[in-house]
C-alpha cells in the first residue's frame, strides 16, 4: 500500500466514524473532485482551452461538492445556483485581474524545478493561470453558499438586517481566516526563501510568484465576499417565486 | 429580510461600483510611485514585434516565439528621462516570459553600456486588488470588517517575526519548536479576535490545536508506516532548507485556519443551546458533519489547484499521468488528506469539549 492509499483509507475510517452516511458522501465528494482535476490537467494538455475547461469543470466541482456534502435539498440547491453566479462574477474578476498582472507561467524562483522542461509548449499559461485562478475560488464559493443558505434557512422569518448582517459578517470572517491559512500553507517555502534571500519589500510586491500568489488569495476573498449577498438574493428571490 | 436584500439590489446600486472605482485609482497612483524604486524603472514608448518563429520541439509541441525591440523612457534614477533600448523575446506559451506592450512599466538593469529588461512592474494590480477587496468587504459587513482585517494583519506581523527569527542561524535547530509554537500563538490570537477572551475563545483554539497536533501526528504515522512510499517529499518546490521541515509546515499551517473555522461554528452553537449534555454534543457533530465536506474541499482545491501548470508542463514533456500525478501533484494532494484528518478530528473534539467545559448558567460574558 502506498502513502495516497493509506492516507485515503485512514480518511475514509474517520469519516465514517465521525459522519456516518453523510461521511461517506463527503468522501465521495472528495474523490469526485480528485478525479475531476486530473481530467481538467488531461483535458488542459491535450490542447483544449484551459479557461473554458476550467469552467465545464468547476461547474462540476461546485456541484459534487454542495449537492453531495448537504443533506438538505433545498439548500442545496439555493447555493448552488448562488455558487453559479458567483463563479461567473469571479471569473470577470480574474480575466481582468491576471491580464493585467503578467503572473502566468513560473517565475525566476522555479527555475530548479524546469531544469530540463521545454517550456515552449504550445499551451497558453496565461489562460491556465485563469483556470488556476478559478479552482482555487470554488471551495471557498461553496463553503460560503451553503453556510448562508443553511443559516437564512435557520433564521427564517426572524431574519432581521442587523441580524443577516451579522451572520454574513460571522461567515466571511472564518472563511478568510480557512484562506489565509490555506494559502499561506501552500506556499510557505516561497516566503522562507524571501527571508532566508533577504528579498526588499519592493522586490517582494512585485515578485512573478508572490503577486500571482497573493493575487489568487484576493480573487477567493473577493468571491467570498460577494457570495454572502449573491446568496441572500437568490434565497429571497426564490421566495418571492414560491410566494407568487 | 426583503428589506435587507432590498438594500442590496435597489437604491444605492452605485455603491457596487465603489470597488472597480478603488481599483482604478489604486491602479492609476502607482503609475505614478517609479521614484520610490531604487532599481532603475522604464515606460515603453515603442514595441515593434518581428516575425513570430515557429519552434517544434522533439516531442511535437508547436510554439512561437517573437522578438521585440523596444524603447522606452526612464522613469527614476538619476539618468531619469533618458531613452533607452533593449530586446525582449516573447513565446505564445509565455511561460518565463511577457509580451511588452506600449505604455507598460518594466524594471530594467545596468549592462555594460546599455539596458536589459529584467522583470514587469506589479505592484498598481496587487495594491488596487487589494484595496479593491478591503472596499468590498466594508460594504457588505460594515465595521466587522476592520476586526477581520485586523486579525489578518496581525497574523502577517506574526509571521514577519517567525522568519525573522527561524533565518538567523542560531535558531536552526529549532526551527520545528519554532514553527510549532507559531502554529499555536497563530491559533491563540486568532480566536481572541473571534471570540474575545472567553470561555468560547479556549475552547476553540484548545480543539484547534488538539485536531492539528492529532492530524499531523497520523499523518507522519502513516508515512512512516508506507514508508514514504510514492510521496516524494524531494520534489517539494522553493526549497532554501531541509524539505521535510517545509512539508512539516506547510502541513501544519495549511488546515489551522480551515479547522479553526469549524471549530468556531460548533463550539458557538453548542455553548448558547440550552440543553442536555447529550442533546448539546449531538447537535454539535450534526453541525459539524455538515461543514466538513464543503470545508475539506476548500483546502483540497487551493492546494491542487497551485500544481496545474506545472502538471500540464510535465504531460506536455512526455510525462505519464501516473508520474505527473505523483511527483508533481502528490504533495498538495497529501496535504489535503492530511488536513481533511484535521477538519474531520475537529468535529467530536470542538462538541466534546463545548459540552464539557460549559456546565454554568449561559449568561457569562467575560
Amino acid at each position: 500500500m502506498n502513502t495516497f492509499e493509506a492516507l485515503l483509507l485512514a480518511l475514509l475510517i474517520l469519516m465514517v466514524l465521525v459522519g456516518g452516511k453523510q461521511g461517506i458522501s463527503n468522501f465521495l465528494a472528495l474523490l469526485i473532485n480528485l478525479l475531476l482535476m486530473v481530467v481538467a490537467v488531461v483535458l488542459i494538455a491535450g490542447g483544449f482551452n484551459a479557461i473554458g475547461v476550467a469552467v465545464v469543470i468547476g461547474l462540476s466541482v461546485l456541484a459534487a461538492t454542495i449537492f453531495l456534502s448537504t443533506s438538505d435539498g433545498d439548500v442545496a440547491a439555493t447555493a448552488f445556483v448562488a455558487s453559479l453566479l458567483v463563479m461567473l462574477l469571479v471569473l470577470g474578476v480574474i480575466l481582468i485581474g491576471t491580464s493585467l498582472a503578467h503572473v502566468q507561467g513560473f517565475g525566476p524562483e522555479d527555475s530548479e524545478e524546469l531544469e530540463g522542461y521545454n517550456l515552449l509548449i504550445g499551451v497558453s499559461f496565461q489562460n491556465i493561470l485563469v483556470a488556476t485562478a478559478l479552482f482555487s475560488t470554488l471551495g471557498a464559493i461553496a463553503e460560503a453558499a451553503v453556510a448562508v443558505a443553511a443559516g437564512m434557512k435557520e433564521l427564517g422569518r426572524a431574519a432581521t438586517p442587523p441580524g443577516l448582517t451579522k451572520m454574513g459578517a460571522e461567515i466571511i470572517g472564518t472563511a478568510l481566516n480557512t484562506l489565509f491559512f490555506g494559502f499561506f500553507g501552500g506556499f510557505a517555502g516561497l516566503f522562507i526563501w524571501f527571508a532566508q534571500l533577504k528579498y526588499p519589500f519592493w522586490e517582494v510586491l512585485n515578485n512573478k510568484i508572490f503577486a500571482g500568489e497573493l493575487i489568487a488569495v484576493l480573487f477567493s476573498m473577493i468571491a467570498v465576499t460577494l457570495t454572502v449577498p449573491l446568496t441572500m438574493w437568490v434565497v429571497s428571490t426564490r421566495e418571492k417565486g414560491t410566494q407568487a | 429580510m426583503k428589506k435587507f436584500c432590498g438594500r442590496i439590489t435597489s437604491g444605492k446600486e452605485w455603491r457596487w461600483l465603489l470597488p472597480l472605482l478603488v481599483f482604478a485609482a489604486v491602479f492609476g497612483l502607482a503609475e505614478l510611485d517609479a521614484p520610490l524604486y531604487p532599481q532603475p524603472l522604464v515606460r515603453v514608448t515603442v514595441a515593434t514585434s518581428a516575425r513570430p518563429q515557429r519552434q517544434v520541439d522533439n516531442f511535437g509541441n508547436v510554439d512561437h516565439t517573437t522578438a521585440q525591440k523596444i524603447t522606452g523612457r526612464l522613469l527614476n534614477t538619476r539618468s531619469r528621462g533618458q531613452v533607452v533600448h533593449f530586446s525582449n523575446t516573447f513565446s505564445a506559451s509565455g511561460a518565463l516570459d511577457v509580451k511588452l506592450r506600449r505604455g507598460q512599466v518594466v524594471f530594467v538593469q545596468r549592462q555594460n553600456a546599455g539596458y536589459q529588461l529584467q522583470d514587469v512592474k506589479r505592484d498598481g494590480v496587487v495594491l488596487g486588488l487589494l484595496a479593491a477587496t478591503l472596499t468590498l468587504m466594508v460594504l457588505v459587513i460594515r465595521r466587522r470588517a476592520w476586526l477581520v482585517v485586523g486579525s489578518l494583519l496581525a497574523n502577517v506581523a506574526l509571521l514577519q517575526v517567525t522568519l525573522h527569527l527561524e533565518t538567523s542561524p542560531a535558531n536552526q535547530q529549532l526551527a520545528y519548536v519554532l514553527f510549532a509554537g507559531m502554529a499555536i500563538v497563530f491559533t491563540a490570537v486568532t480566536t481572541v479576535f473571534i471570540a474575545g477572551f472567553s470561555r468560547q475563545a479556549a475552547v476553540i483554539a484548545a480543539a484547534t490545536l488538539g485536531a492539528t497536533a492529532l492530524a499531523v501526528g497520523l499523518g507522519y504515522a502513516l508515512f512512516t508506516v508506507t514508508h514514504y512510499r510514492s510521496l516524494h517529499i524531494e520534489a517539494m518546490n522553493y526549497v532554501t532548507q531541509v524539505p521535510q521541515l517545509l512539508f512539516f509546515v506547510q502541513i501544519m499551517i495549511g488546515s489551522l485556519g480551515a479547522v479553526l473555522d469549524e471549530s468556531n461554528d460548533i463550539a458557538v452553537a453548542v455553548m448558547q443551546l440550552p440543553a442536555a449534555k447529550k442533546r448539546r454534543f449531538q447537535a454539535g457533530m450534526a453541525i459539524g458533519r455538515n461543514v466538513m465536506g464543503p470545508l475539506i474541499a476548500v483546502l483540497f482545491m487551493i492546494f491542487i489547484a497551485e500544481t496545474l501548470s506545472e502538471a500540464v508542463l510535465w504531460l506536455r514533456n512526455a510525462n505519464a499521468l501516473s508520474q505527473t500525478f505523483i511527483w508533481v501533484m502528490g504533495l498538495g494532494f497529501a496535504q489535503a488528506l492530511v488536513s481533511a484528518f484535521g477538519i474531520v478530528l475537529a468535529v467530536p473534539l470542538t462538541a466534546g469539549l463545548a459540552t464539557v467545559i460549559q456546565r454554568r448558567p449561559t449568561h457569562e460574558h467575560i
